[in-house]
């Protein structure tokens, strides 16, 4: 430990020697390391764009359960309290004729003429459930079961859509992490291989001088994580643009996207693409390294 | 300070390098060991600095033992070994001083005490004056130099030096001879091979190790 905390000076010199011995190679790798990064935070931002829009539209899922005609006012509020009580229910409520044609009126717009034709109300009053969407199945099949409940109306199709692409999204974010994982810590260990090919003699000395392998290897794992977090800030300064320019673009044409904080946003991805890059270039050094580990 | 029994040395080829060695070197002791090319000197060095394991027989440095022993412990023996090899083996790119200092880094000194052990063994090989040459620039009796530096300024137990005057005309031998026994003293011990005989048939208080066909023969005078 002593003789690293006094060679830190040659270590970090160590380390720009090695950088400059094949410049141009490294060079292509860390804007290599900076492009699938790019991916990586692209991937994260749409992720998170992506779980946002899931959240919302969970928050909407709704069925509705339909009561019999008889049934009077009081009971009906009985019946939503009771619903509401159930597991997976977020919330009741009742709504009455008036407001089941208002709401159709409003989807029609112009063409809500068509309901003047009706001579009384067509619409039934019902009681509006908003679920759960992992609790979808249990919450219609109790429902349906309530005394007082004729039928219900439910939108599983949408439902189930809307669980299929937060699962989709979840797959392909990790796919998308393991990718960049991977592909980085390839980069980076041919990378560290090739600076240990080129400095064959020098750690072969150091070796027959009785240098302990941590000495020998740390500047390639200084190089590392110094070329990896150079890719990761290229990362997150390309991200912030982009982030940027997207959100002055689609941020005013889509307004209904749930988008999370511009600030928010970049500050979240300027800290995670810099701090991923850093790991990835400790271990991909390190799995670099295992080259000259065990030999004398 | 090093001991072997029966040891013998077969390379991968099949090739017999060395047969039933027995030796036992002691602190501060100069030892030559000599022997026409490819007679085995190189090997038994290489033995002694675990870059070969014995393929029989046992084969202790400085009372650890060699024998299949792991990286980790072969490198800890190593530190305490100053060796001056054939082909130098400098770092390019590099300075005398930085060259002398590599040699160091590792063995816990601080810094300064590092630059000052190394000027001190560059003065002592004559080379301060070169101390910021990088070496691809010495000549080979500098470059030799510079290695004995690295060797001595880590204040090493042994010295093992290869053929050190293997390319060098009379009086140059003699002075590096010189030069190395000079770094000899009660706790220090120099093992010098060299095939050039008529350079020490006069040297006294010294063990001589003549290698023949991977065979030796020992004696002290």
């Amino acid at each position: 430990m002593r003789s690293f905390l006094f060679n830190i000076g040659y270590f970090i010199k160590e380390s720009g020697r090695i950088i400059r011995l094949n410049l141009l190679s490294n060079i292509f790798s860390v804007i290599g390391t900076g492009l699938i990064l790019f991916l990586l935070g692209v991937v994260i931002t749409g992720t998170d764009i992506g779980n946002r829009l899931v959240v919302m539209l969970n928050e909407e899922a709704e069925v509705n359960g339909y009561f019999s005609l008889e049934l009077a006012s009081e009971k009906r509020d009985a019946l939503a309290v009771k619903i509401s009580n159930m597991d997976g229910v977020r919330s009741t409520r009742i709504v009455d004729e008036d407001e089941a044609k208002t709401r159709m009126e409003n989807i029609l717009g112009e063409e809500a003429k068509i309901l003047e034709l009706f001579d009384d109300n067509p619409f039934e009053a019902f009681v509006e459930i908003r679920i759960n969407v992992n609790a979808m199945d249990s919450v219609i099949d109790n429902v349906k079961n309530t005394a007082g409940i004729e039928y219900v109306r439910d939108n599983r199709e949408v439902l189930e859509k809307i669980q299929d692409i937060t699962y989709a999204l979840k797959i392909l974010g990790y796919l998308m992490i393991a990718a960049v994982g991977i592909t980085t810590l390839i980069i980076l260990s041919h990378m560290i291989r090739q600076g240990i090919y080129n400095n064959k003699d020098q750690i072969n000395t150091l070796k027959l001088l009785g240098s302990p392998g941590a000495f020998i290897g740390f500047p390639y794992v200084l190089t590392g994580i110094l070329l990896t977090l150079l890719g990761g800030i290229i990362a997150a300064l390309s991200i912030a643009l982009l982030i940027n320019g997207a959100y002055d673009s689609i941020g005013g044409t889509i307004p209904f996207l749930p988008l999370p904080v511009r600030e928010e946003l970049i500050d979240k991805m300027t800290l995670w693409l810099p701090a991923i890059s850093l790991a990835l270039g400790f271990f991909g050094s390190l799995f670099g390294l295992s080259s000259i580990r065990e030999r004398r | 300070m090093i001991i072997s029994n029966d040891v013998s040395l077969i390379y991968p080829d099949k090739t017999q390098a060395l047969i039933d060695i027995n030796i036992d070197i002691r602190p501060g002791e100069l030892v030559y060991i000599t022997g026409p090319s490819g007679s085995g000197k190189t090997s038994l060095l290489k033995l002694i600095m675990g870059m070969e394991y014995p393929t029989t027989g046992s084969l202790s440095v400085f009372g650890k033992s060699i024998n299949n022993s792991r990286s980790g412990n072969i490198r800890k023996i190593r530190r305490s070994i100053g060796p001056v090899f054939q082909e130098f083996k400098l770092i390019e790119g590099r300075t005398s001083l930085e060259n002398v200092m590599m040699g160091m880094r590792f063995l816990g000194a601080m810094p300064k005490q590092m630059k000052t052990s190394a000027n001190e063994a560059l003065e002592k090989v004559g080379l301060s004056h070169k101390k910021l040459s990088r070496v691809e620039n010495l000549s080979w009796g500098e470059s030799q130099r510079v290695a004995i530096a690295r060797a001595v300024a880590r204040k090493p137990s042994l010295i093992l030096a290869d053929e050190p005057t293997g390319n060098l005309d009379y009086d140059n031998a003699i002075n590096i001879l010189g030069l190395l026994k000079s770094f000899m003293n009660e706790n220090t011990t120099v093992i010098i091979t060299t095939h050039a005989t008529h350079l020490i048939k006069d040297e006294q208080n010294a063990t001589f190790i003549s290698v023949d066909k991977g065979r030796i023969e020992i004696e002290r005078r």
